[in-house]
């Protein structure tokens, strides 16, 4: 009766059917890790200040895969909305509609599909992080709940993006005003945010609002979890609430997409 | 035995942006094993119907009850119970034919053993069985049109919405998926409504029929009832200038005699052949000149002239239209 195991299998087959999507996807982590540890590399301005500036991280690479891991999945979670579009367009939202399936399933099944495409890329990432020169280095170890923390967070941060971007296109007919929506808070969303630089680099007006920023919350949780290994008790407190609140906005903005799309979907 | 209704409409209406009636209290009643057609010009109020009744939309006022249910109070229920084929192509392309039809099939919950048997059959009864597995992006028109076809099917409806079902395809084509309609209706026992602007296509297809125009019904009968109806048949006269057409008004004798077109009389005659001398000897009479004489007995181009005052031919541009429209869709 939902329907979204069914339309959840069709998009993951037009995802790994389409050797383009499917391998630009996966390279994507390799370029922005490599690309990103090096450009952005702030220590060389300050030699002696590395420690202060990463909080603790061995190195630069260390200290922007939660960052690089966050943004991987923002983007990917930002063009789950056009799907829909695309099936209004030519001509699958039709046939959905006139099926007996719940109208929240057809966003879903892009909310849930784009999480999964995540997924791998992250896996990859993190492979790439750890393969490159002065990459990625677990100094105090990684434990399983560690790797659980970093699932949970690019999960949350895919729901987030996902279900805002395809609440925006639920009832939108114009593939142009979607991207466009895009490439206008990509950016901002990446560079407000502790994604990057930690609090310290950043003017305080912008380190304040990039505290509200989820993208901040994410990156942080992953990064406490990667630089320290096994937490301290205040420290776990502290990633919890990064995690509660990413739970907290991400259950919200499902609810209200689900509605949205129950309602107002058409064709 | 009275057979039962499958749909019963009661002044149905929809009503876009305040004051657009698409559908203005349209009441019509179809019985088991019917294939009702829908027949009217573009933007009559056809496939604003088709929706209410298929629940994509819902009425502003009025109701209808489609297999017995109400399409107010159970729209789940409705789409559970019938098929639909909508005007647009809806089959994914980047998905083989087969794929298309199990994903619509566990829509429905249909379970695995039943859906493959009946994909199977479904397939066969409209010959894809070897495109069954190719991308649907490589399928021509045609079998494009026969994959929405059967995809409408895979839930075993007891009704099957049938919308435009040959908009944009060539004249072979057209006749070649009349015969899967008729198969269709033949072989699964199932009730069909069907919307098109083609005369043809209804008189060929339908056992009944309701003329539509402004979102509401002119008339219903079968094909040979509403031809009947017309009691007599129709002298078409092309004139050189529109004044001999006025004269022509004149004539004794006949039925009615009305405008039709640039410079063109519209006659009506009970019978055109011993009406035909008349008229000749009335044309050179008064020397009129004429350009084109037609004499037409009843066809249900006739009929739709005669309650909606339109020709339908006229349509013929709009739709091509929309055709090259549908074609870039399926290019895309």
């Amino acid at each position: 009766m939902s329907g979204l195991g069914p339309l959840t299998v069709r998009e993951l087959k037009k995802w790994y059917r389409n050797p383009v999507f499917f391998i630009t996807g996966l390279i994507q982590p390799f370029f922005w890790i490599a690309l990103f540890g090096s450009a952005f590399d702030i220590t060389k301005f300050f030699p002696g200040a590395s420690s202060l500036i990463l909080g603790g991280a061995p190195n630069y690479i260390t200290y922007i895969v939660g960052g690089v891991l966050t943004v991987t999945g923002l983007f990917t979670a930002m063009f789950a909305g056009t799907q829909i579009i695309f099936d209004r367009r030519l001509g699958p939202m039709g046939r959905f509609l006139s099926s007996p399936i719940r109208r929240s399933s057809i966003v879903f099944s892009k909310i849930i599909s784009a999480t999964i495409r995540i997924l791998p890329q992250a896996l990859i990432l993190v492979i790439a992080a750890i393969l490159i020169p002065n990459g990625l280095k677990f100094v105090h170890g990684f434990t399983i709940l560690d790797g659980l923390v970093v699932f949970t967070a690019i999960v949350l941060v895919s729901f987030i993006f996902a279900s805002i971007f395809s609440a925006i296109a639920i009832r939108m007919t114009n593939m142009n005003s979607i991207f466009g929506i895009v490439n206008l808070v990509n950016l901002p969303l990446l560079f407000v945010s502790y994604a990057m630089f930690s609090p310290s680099m950043m003017a305080t007006w912008l380190s304040d609002v990039a505290k509200y920023n989820p993208v901040s919350w994410s990156a942080e949780a992953i990064r406490m979890v990667i630089i320290n290994g096994t937490l301290t008790t205040s420290q776990w407190i502290q990633v919890g609430q990064w995690l509660g609140g990413l739970a907290i906005l991400a259950v919200s903005l499902l609810v209200m997409t689900a509605v949205l799309a129950e309602k107002e979907i058409r064709d | 035995m009275k057979v039962s209704t499958m749909i019963k409409t009661n002044d149905l209406t929809k009503i876009y942006n305040r004051n657009i009636r698409a559908v203005d209290k349209l009441n019509i009643e179809i019985d088991e094993g019917e294939i009702y057609g829908l027949l009217g010009p573009n933007g009559a109020g056809k496939t604003t119907t088709i929706n209410m009744l298929t629940t994509r939309i819902s009425p502003t006022s009025g109701s209808a009850t489609v297999a017995g249910l109400d399409i107010n109070k159970n729209s789940l229920e409705v789409r559970r119970a019938i098929g639909v084929v909508p005007q647009d192509l809806t089959a994914d392309e980047d998905l083989t034919g087969r794929e298309n039809m199990v994903m619509v099939a566990q829509f429905y919950d249909v379970p695995k053993t039943v859906y493959r048997e009946r994909i199977e059959n479904l397939l066969k009864l409209v010959d894809m069985e070897e495109a069954a597995d190719r991308l649907v992006r490589t399928y021509s028109g045609g079998m494009r049109k026969r994959l929405e076809l059967i995809v409408g099917l895979v839930n075993d409806p007891k009704i099957l919405f049938l919308d435009e079902p040959t908009l944009g395809l060539d004249v072979q084509t057209r006749t070649q998926m009349w015969n899967y309609v008729r198969e269709i209706q033949k072989k699964l026992d199932v009730t069909i409504i069907l919307t098109s602007h083609y005369l043809e296509e209804i008189d060929a297809l339908a056992n009944r029929v309701s003329i539509i125009d402004h979102g509401k019904v002119l008339v219903t009968g079968t094909p040979q009832e509403l031809k009947a109806s017309l009691k007599g048949d129709v002298v078409t006269v092309t004139f050189k200038s529109q004044e001999e057409v006025d004269q022509m008004k004149g004539i004794k004798g006949v039925i009615e005699v009305s405008d039709s077109g640039p410079n063109t009389a519209r006659i009506k005659v009970e019978n055109a052949d011993s009406a035909l001398p008349t008229i000749i000897n009335f044309i050179s009479e008064k020397k009129l000149s004429t350009t084109k004489l037609i004499v037409q007995k009843p066809s249900l181009d006739e009929v739709f002239l005669e309650y909606t005052g339109r020709d339908i031919r006229t349509e013929e541009a709009v739709d091509s239209r929309k055709m090259m429209m549908n074609l870039r869709k399926v290019r895309k």
